[in-house]
């Protein structure tokens, strides 16, 4: 059989050993620590807010949410290595900005606020991005980058694809036609 | 020193040369093996073990390093100018079987995408997989609209080189009995999903003449004995195809024809040897061997043989024909019509339709076929009724149902989003159309000596765009595709209309054309220069015309047709 490819994600197991194990990171207290990570293309208050707002984003529900299925690390590795730069500018700017609403509305970093607060910052980016996708020309948002991202970085994670989704490495087979409640979820690929 | 020499080149001598090992070097290398010739397969890339060099095979979602396995946007730009069109080939799970462009350079007078890998096994380690044999329809076609010159052959000639190509390689089909898209030797056909059964039922009976069918592909879904010999095994829908199988369940030389030649104890195969130039013997008048560089050491050696075959694939095949001149052959090797580097042919597509589906929520399926829908050609087939006056020949669609997935387009955040991707979505169809590209006698890429690769080899440019033919085909592909799904009572229905430079159908071809006539064409009925008859050229650069449908096929049957024929005259004295 043949080896699967080593890479940097594999990397990232130990540190995350405690987040599987532990309850996720849900709320806004747990997320305001400091993250048991390093980020490379954010800083430490960046990396922050990108977690509590992916947690948000992706929210434990049933299944692991964000920082379980180690989004925030996922993202951080794309701007810091895989993005182009003015893009990864563009969402380390929407961060910082999302931050300084917090406190300027409610008196705290955005990681520290309540999730109702987090969610009320975080419908008001949603509503910039919708009406920049709809501006012409159409102007990039940080905020459906940043929920693009999460979204990618969940559904393939381990969690996501084999949790929230299903996923089954070698099928064996192809059935055309069978009842949903069988499968229950949706095919992580 | 004398002797020495003699023995140096004894050693260097091999019945049969083959330069290439993709899809056509290794069916060459088959047939010749199998046939008695001890035979060199000169590859310009590194080599590929089946299996263990499929490093990615089993890496799962969550082993990619960035998005969806997608490289790094700086890396593709420097790197992968090129490669990275196709939009989906590329990623870090594939990267090993693409070339780098910045090391492999050409010029695009009009944008052309080559899309290539080198090394042992070729393209058929990344290929399609789609297989359809050619019909009448297709090889009387030039001579009948008086286009470009007659095919040298007919569908009688190659029928039984399909039948044994498809015995060997396993192809998955259903039989439909239609002339312009003939029936093969098939292995049980993959089954349609539920929309895509509707699909059927509904368009068919409003255009019955527009049959929908599975595609017919080079799976193995029951493998005979002498496929499980060579261990390949049956198809385990993962649709990874493109890293390469693990089970050996798709067709690719390193799977299949390269193991039945190795096997024969006939076969050596020389991994990075760029073959620079054929060597041509004045006093015999025939091709004595070819001249390598040694793309690891930098040495130039040669080998020889009494028949060399071409099979470098259509581009390369003609780059060792032109950079091959000398004082007999002026204009290139065997180039004396003039045609050697013409006529370049691909499919043109990006254009077809897609809608969404009402109903089947309850419905899903299990799997992840390697495979879609097939809709042969159903213009201009002879008859008034398929007569289209705006335009030659036709298209075949390939496409399918799904249900869209975690990544269609959402808004808002939080839980129920969540809940809600963790659910498959509504049902969507596609079609997309393989059109025919006519030969275009100034449709060419030249040798371009002034411009040398990292080797000091001459690069290439390329010159070739579609015509009027192609652009009014393609707005009758949107709109009959379009139609089809109306007519099937689905929603959303969306036409569309891409863009298409030639090569981005990865079926680039007709570079040293078949024909009757020496003064018009590059190659004979066998495959044969004319004017050198031990070489063969038996891949895409073979191509007459292009037809609408994948040629892989077509070009493994040309080849193994050639190749016993080659064996058969060289034994007889006749090359």
């Amino acid at each position: 059989m043949a080896t699967p490819i080593l890479n940097r994600r594999e990397a990232f197991a130990g540190a995350l050993a405690a987040l599987w194990i532990a309850p996720v990171v849900a709320h806004a207290q747990a997320a305001a620590a400091v993250p048991a990570w390093t980020p490379t293309a954010l800083s430490t208050d960046e990396a922050r807010t990108l977690a509590a707002a992916c947690e948000r984003i992706i929210p434990a529900t049933d299944t692991p949410g964000a920082a379980a299925a180690s989004v925030p690390q996922f993202i951080d590795r794309a701007l810091a290595g895989w993005c182009e730069p003015q893009e990864a500018e563009r969402l380390r700017a929407g961060l910082a900005g999302l931050d300084a609403a917090a406190r300027a509305r409610f008196g705290a970093a955005f990681a520290a606020l309540p999730p109702e607060r987090q969610d009320e910052l975080l419908r008001t980016a949603d509503a910039e991005g919708r009406a920049a996708a709809t501006a012409r020309p159409p102007r990039p948002h940080w905020f459906p980058a940043v929920r693009e991202l999460a979204t990618v970085g969940y559904f393939t994670s381990r969690a996501g694809a084999t949790q929230a989704l299903r996923y089954d490495p070698v099928p064996g087979a192809y059935r055309g036609c069978v009842p949903l409640a069988e499968i229950g979820r949706g095919w992580a690929t | 020193m004398a002797n020495l020499n003699n023995r140096a080149r004894a050693e260097r001598t091999y019945d049969a040369i083959v330069v290439g090992s993709g899809i056509t070097g290794g069916w060459a290398a088959k047939e010749l093996t199998e046939r008695g010739l001890k035979t060199l397969v000169l590859e310009r890339g590194g080599p590929v073990r089946h299996v263990l060099d499929y490093p990615t095979a089993a890496a799962d979602p969550w082993d990619a390093q960035y998005p969806r396995g997608r490289l790094p946007a700086a890396e593709l730009r420097a790197k992968y100018p090129v490669q990275q069109r196709t939009g989906y080939a590329l990623t870090e799970h594939t990267r090993h079987f693409f070339v780098r462009d910045d090391e492999n350079p050409y010029a695009e007078t009009q944008r052309f995408d080559w899309i290539r890998g080198y090394h042992v096994g070729g393209r058929s380690l990344t290929w399609g997989r789609q297989s359809y044999r050619w019909s009448d329809l297709d090889f009387e076609a030039n001579a009948r609209e008086g286009i470009a010159v007659d095919w040298p052959i007919r569908y009688a000639d190659l029928a039984p080189w399909y039948d044994h190509v498809e015995r060997f390689i396993g192809v998955s089909g259903q039989a439909e009995g239609l002339p312009q898209l003939p029936d093969g030797v098939f292995q049980p056909p993959m089954e349609m999903n539920c929309v895509e059964k509707a699909f059927k039922e509904r368009s068919e009976a409003r255009f019955p003449d527009r049959r929908i069918t599975i595609g017919r592909t080079a799976h193995l879904t029951a493998p005979t004995q002498e496929q499980l010999a060579l261990g390949r095994g049956q198809c385990q829908y993962r649709n990874l195809c493109i890293r390469g199988c693990p089970f050996g369940a798709y067709f690719s030389s390193n799977a299949a024809t390269l193991v039945a030649a190795e096997r024969t104890g006939r076969l050596q195969v020389r991994p990075n040897s760029i073959v620079t130039t054929l060597v041509y013997d004045e006093r015999r008048q025939r091709a004595s061997g070819v001249r390598i560089l040694d793309a690891e050491t930098g040495q130039e050696e040669e080998f020889y043989a009494g028949v060399v075959f071409l099979c470098a694939s259509a581009v390369p095949s003609a780059w060792i024909l032109l950079n091959s001149a000398s004082a007999r052959f002026p204009n290139g090797f065997g180039n004396g019509s003039d045609q050697v580097g013409r006529n370049l042919m691909d499919h043109h597509l990006g254009v077809g339709a897609s809608a969404l589906v009402d109903g089947f929520e309850d419905r899903y399926y299990s799997g992840r076929r390697p495979n879609g829908l097939y809709i042969p050609r159903f213009r201009n087939l002879g008859d008034a009724a398929s007569r289209r006056p705006d335009y030659l020949r036709g298209f075949g669609y390939q496409g399918g149902a799904g249900r869209l997935g975690w990544d269609r387009p959402t808004e808002g955040f939080g839980a129920e989003r969540k809940q809600a991707l963790s659910q498959p979505g509504p049902w969507g169809v596609r079609l997309g159309g393989f059109g025919e590209i006519l030969p275009y006698a100034d449709n060419r890429m030249t040798l371009n000596r002034e411009v040398k690769d990292r080797y000091g080899l001459p690069t290439l440019t390329f010159d070739a765009a579609i015509g009027d033919n192609e652009a009014a085909m393609r707005k009758d592909m949107a709109a009959a595709a379009a139609e089809m799904l109306e007519a099937a009572g689905f929603k959303n229905v969306a036409p569309y209309e891409g863009d298409y430079a030639l090569g981005l159908g990865i079926h680039e071809m007709g570079t040293a054309r078949m024909g009757r006539d020496p003064k018009t064409s590059v190659l004979n009925a066998r495959n044969q220069l004319h004017e050198c008859p031990n070489v063969f050229v038996t891949d895409g650069a073979a191509m007459t015309s292009s037809a609408c449908v994948n040629p892989s096929l077509t070009y493994m049957a040309l080849t193994a047709r050639a190749a016993a024929y080659a064996a058969e005259a060289g034994r007889k004295g006749d090359l």
